[in-house]
């Protein structure tokens, strides 16, 4: 059972994702909660980061601080999206 | 064609689009990073008011882009004093700034602002200390810039303007627009179609204030 709000959040990292990124609307279509992200895709380089944790910020309206930026939560698309989901959804 | 303008620090180039005379649209970049990723978007917009008949004007502003004022040399009173400078060139110029820029039009004479996706100094300095994490405490996406210019920019607000922005931000603009954020993408891009669409609605909002 998801929470509620949780497909918003999924979208609105999507969205980011696609539009930091350059990738094509079926790209970022196909991405699936095990889809790795960092390490993975050559776009997403440590400048694309800082755009994308932007980006989300200011989407969802939530603050992300620094030192909760680890490999962790770049892995995948789910995880991404599961700590931005804890953010903004509490 | 290219031109120039002189301000108190020294003379600076300006690219210059459209017609010679009639009220002139002068555009300021965001600052360091983003305006790479913003002027091919920015220039398009200006040529494309240019077929539309009114003027624009694209100044380097002091320690950005081909200035030869070191990045780090800069302060915001100079990158201010600088864009004034070049709107003092023109009989009646209207400001058009990109995110940062906003910060930027602030001492300008003009007729009216105009601001896409404003940023705050606060926010700016936010991202930057970001970039500067990720990129080991070194420099600022390649940049090297001065305490006082984050000093100054920690507290600089954009002034009144009309404001436009892409649907799905909250935030209050008076223009809603279909779009995604250039100025974010790892690498820099165009997007024409939006280009037009924003030149269209500069040129009716010139229009307007000086009917």
């Amino acid at each position: 059972m998801q929470r509620e709000g949780f497909a918003e959040v999924e979208n609105a990292v999507r969205g980011v994702l696609r539009d930091v990124l350059g990738l094509s609307a079926e790209r970022a279509a196909a991405f699936r909660e095990d889809t790795p992200l960092f390490g993975a895709l050559p776009e997403l380089d440590s400048l694309a980061v800082a755009g994308v944790l932007t980006e989300i910020e200011d989407r969802l309206g939530i603050l992300i601080e620094d030192d909760e930026v680890d490999g962790e939560m770049l892995e995948s698309f789910g995880a991404l999206t599961r700590f931005a989901a804890d953010k903004a959804l509490g | 064609m290219i031109d120039q303008y002189d301000w108190a620090g020294g003379r600076e180039a300006m690219l210059r689009f459209g017609p010679d005379t009639g009220p002139v649209v002068v555009a300021a970049l965001p600052l360091f990073e983003e305006a790479n990723r913003t002027r091919a978007f920015v220039v398009t917009i200006l040529r494309q008011l240019a077929e539309r008949g009114i003027a624009g004007a694209l100044p380097e502003l002091p320690g950005q882009g081909e200035s030869l004022l070191p990045t780090e040399a800069a302060t915001l009173a100079d990158l201010r004093a600088g864009f004034a400078a070049a709107c003092a060139r023109f009989d009646k110029a209207y400001a058009f700034a990109v995110r940062s820029g906003a910060l930027l039009d602030t001492q300008a004479e003009s007729a009216g602002r105009c601001h896409l996706v404003p940023t705050t100094g606060a926010e700016l300095v936010r991202e930057l200390g970001r970039l500067r994490g990720l990129n080991d405490g070194n420099n600022y996406a390649g940049n090297l810039l001065s305490p006082a210019l984050l000093t100054e920019l920690e507290t600089a607000m954009p002034a009144a303007a009309r404001t436009m922005r892409f649907e799905g931000d909250a935030r209050a603009a008076d223009v809603k627009l279909q779009g995604a954020p250039l100025w974010r993408r790892a690498e820099p891009d165009n997007d024409p179609a939006l280009a037009h669409l924003l030149a269209d609605d500069i040129a009716a909002w010139v229009r307007a204030c000086e009917a």
